[in-house]
């Protein structure tokens, strides 16, 4: 069942850019996603439609069967929490608990609700240590963590990640990678934009590539990732476990470092 | 650091890396006190009793977002700014902004205003405004976090090319170890403060314990050194891809 | 409203008369229009005073714009003229305050239309206002449309976690402000932080006076503007019996 469904949608900037030209993509209930691309290559603005920030300029974009244009942003977002790339942009409260319980309350939780949620996702992410902590005094992984404990409270169906990724150590990286990996234990649609391609292999998600303001491909990782002719017009970087299966001819790529080392193990010289 | 090298400084954030590039070109003691021990030199300066505008002229600094370095309306004027504030003589000046420009190729731009500049486009006005200055040693924080893969490759070229042209000495932080391991001479690990471990990147990027300072070799270097423990690697290890490959094939075709 | 104010004062970059013309020659035009209008009491002296204003709006083909802020500024030239009215001041001294008004708004308003903000430092430096202040002005203006930026983004972001600035009673509406107003200006502090390290990092304050790129030079336009300039406002303030 599509729970996200884009019809030739295009986007025109008030400056006249066009963003986006003519975009069509369905997601399903429980998917799990990655859009990736170059800066400027309309990933950001997509997102945008999702939850009603921005509404199309032409085509449609229909988010539980219904017209985005029919419906305010915070309706949408109830059902389509976006995380964004700057966590500095959202925290604003005195304590990470606070931050977490502010999009219970504008969403109408009663307090009982909304302490019970909180409870719950802080000790979800692993995040218990931080709760009575400013969010402002945080490391940027924590923030990024701490933000996505504050979307996924308001328990969204779909959860919108806009490059997890940018700026952050090794260490917060595998921690991001872990947070994303329990909200597909817990069944959400997750979508995923990012132009870190080696950090999004392990997911091993299906990935739709945009190159300015257009999908040019939609499919499973291992055929989009072996394309380097797609990655470099993309400007993209093959991840590199990728790079090395093409070159020695192993298909399918090597899935992690362990793969390579025992493949490379046995063979004979 | 040796002249006309470039080092690569790497470890996790909280590591130590911002706070010793601050002391490096003397934001560290004179704009940000504490208690301070040991010594910095660079060029014969001593950066703790040296005033950061003299440091300035051997070195030039490039902090990780290029929006906050960037002041003036047009992009030539930001160029000269140093040397403005240096008190250069006016003809000076245009020469340098000039030459600056031609060099990272930005000529083009001289009249743009900086809001209407792409990511890339900005951090090469920041670096030719601290090129313009003359400086013996480039710095550079993190220039290509927030930078997308393509521009991200250009950025590092761009510095290998000033090393390799002009002779500049070069100071690079970095995550990205896949990126910039393959043109550093030297790479530093810090870790809690303290220089970790430090030598040529190959040999940095291959030792144990790596994950536990939080930092990933890159996965072709891992590669490597899981075979060369396994006794089934022989050479040394390569730091790019191509180099591994062409050395597996050998091997294994 | 406050759009069209924004929109009306910015700075475009056109290729006309008054536009070339070295930003301290648009500085006195201007302050020959504005004292003109203090000048006089006349209503219909005024009312010509005003509409000479037009003259070098055209030249710089500015009218549309001025026009914004003229109609901006209506709601405080009818406040103006209410005001007088009830305090007893008559129709015919309201009415020239409110014309006075409108005229200093105009012609102040076609200095900032035709001179850029690169200009306006460089009239700032030659006035030789001290270089930390206008060091603050310039990076103030070059810095606007990036905090505009940041507050598109902080306001997207808070929509999306429920926050609806549209709703609610005007103390709601207030409260509402906070998660907006907070990270907007924790980031510009923390910008401000940035910029400050660059500013060492690049040699500010090495040298008492520093050197320009560009210097101010008054070309034979200029001079030929100061003389028309200057003929006509002797010409129109002995005409209006003034001086």
């Amino acid at each position: 069942m599509a729970v996200i469904e884009l019809r030739d949608v295009a986007f025109r900037q008030p400056n006249g850019v066009v963003a986006l030209d003519g975009v069509s993509l369905d997601i399903d209930k429980g998917e799990v996603i990655a859009i990736v691309g170059g800066n400027g290559a309309g990933k950001t603005t997509l997102l945008k439609h999702l939850n009603g920030l921005l509404k199309p300029s032409s085509g449609t974009v229909r988010v539980f069967g219904k017209d985005t244009r029919e419906q305010s942003v915070a309706e949408l977002s109830r059902r389509v929490g976006l995380v964004f790339q700057n966590s500095d942009h959202q925290l604003f409260s005195e304590t990470a608990e606070a931050e977490v319980l502010f999009g219970l309350r504008n969403f109408g939780f009663s307090e009982d609700e909304a302490a019970k949620r909180t409870d719950e996702v802080f000790r979800y992410f692993g995040l218990e240590h931080l709760r009575k902590r400013a969010p402002l005094t945080l490391s940027g992984g924590e923030k990024k963590r701490l933000c996505i404990a504050a979307v996924t409270a308001w328990n969204p169906d779909v959860l919108v990640l806009d490059e997890p990724t940018v700026g952050q150590d090794y260490p917060s990286k595998l921690r991001i990678l872990e947070t994303i990996r329990r909200l597909m234990e817990a069944e959400k649609t997750v979508i995923v934009v990012s132009h870190d391609l080696e950090f999004l292999w392990p997911l091993w998600a299906r990935t739709v590539v945009m190159i300015a303001g257009k999908v040019v491909r939609d499919g499973d990782p291992e055929e989009v990732y072996s394309d380097s002719d797609l990655l470099e017009s993309a400007g993209l970087r093959q991840p590199q476990l990728v790079t090395i299966s093409k070159m020695l001819g192993r298909s399918p790529s090597f899935r992690n470092v362990s793969d390579a080392v025992h493949w490379l193990e046995r063979r004979e010289p | 650091m040796k002249r006309g090298e470039i080092a690569v400084l790497a470890g996790a954030s909280g590591s130590g890396k911002t706070t010793l590039l601050r002391s490096i070109n003397g934001l560290i003691p004179h704009i940000y006190p504490g208690e301070y021990t040991g010594r910095v030199v660079v060029d014969g300066l001593v950066a703790q009793e040296t005033p950061t505008y003299e440091l300035a002229k051997k070195i030039g600094f490039l902090f990780q977002n290029p929006e906050n370095q960037i002041f003036m309306f047009t992009v030539e004027r930001d160029v000269a700014f140093g040397l403005e504030n240096l008190g250069v003589p006016r003809p000076e000046i245009v020469r340098r902004v000039d030459e600056s420009l031609k060099l990272l190729g930005i000529e083009g731009l001289r009249n743009r205003s900086p809001s209407e500049l792409s990511d890339g486009q900005k951090q090469r006005v920041a670096i030719a405004g601290a090129l313009a200055m003359g400086p013996e040693l480039l710095v550079l924080d993190e220039p290509t976090s927030l930078l997308d893969p393509r521009t991200a490759d250009g950025v590092v070229a761009l510095v290998e090319r000033l090393n390799s042209e002009l002779g500049l000495s070069v100071l690079l932080v970095e995550h990205r170890l896949e990126l910039v391991a393959p043109i550093a001479d030297q790479l530093v690990i810090l870790s809690g403060g303290k220089v970790w471990k430090s030598g040529p990147p190959a040999e940095v990027l291959s030792s144990e314990g790596l994950h536990e300072v939080g930092l990933s070799p890159p996965t072709v270097v891992e590669v490597q050194r899981r075979l060369r423990e396994a006794g089934k690697w022989p050479h040394g290890i390569g730091l790019t891809v191509d180099a591994f490959c062409s050395e597996a094939k050998e091997i294994w075709r | 409203m406050a759009h069209l104010l924004a929109e009306g004062l910015r700075f475009r970059h056109e290729d006309t008369p008054i536009h070339r013309l070295d930003p301290r020659v648009k500085l006195l035009i201007s302050i020959a229009l504005f004292s003109i209008s203090l000048l006089t009491t006349d209503l219909y002296q005024l009312a010509i005073a005003f509409c000479a204003i037009a003259v070098p709006a055209a030249l710089a083909k500015s009218l549309r714009r001025l026009g914004k802020v003229m109609s901006v500024s209506l709601t405080f030239a009818a406040f103006i003229f209410v005001i007088n009215l009830v305090f007893s001041y008559g129709l015919y001294r309201s009415a020239t305050l409110t014309l006075r008004f409108m005229a200093i708004v105009a012609s102040t308003s076609l200095f900032f239309v035709t001179t850029s903000p690169d200009e306006l430092e460089y009239v700032m430096r030659w006035f030789r206002l001290p270089r930390d202040f206008v060091f603050a002005f310039v990076t103030a203006v070059r810095f606007v449309p990036v905090l505009m930026l940041d507050l598109t983004q902080i306001i997207d972001a808070q929509k999306s976690r429920g926050l609806e600035m549209d709703k609610g009673g005007p103390a709601k509406r207030l409260r509402n402000l906070i998660p907006v107003l907070i990270p907007l200006i924790v980031n510009a502090l923390v910008r401000s932080g940035e910029l400050a390290e660059a500013m060492e990092s690049r040699g500010y304050g090495a040298v008492k006076n520093p050197t320009s790129l560009y210097a101010l030079h008054l070309k034979s336009r200029d001079y030929a503007a100061l003389l028309v300039t200057v003929a006509v406002w002797a010409g129109v303030l002995l005409c209006f019996r003034v001086v």
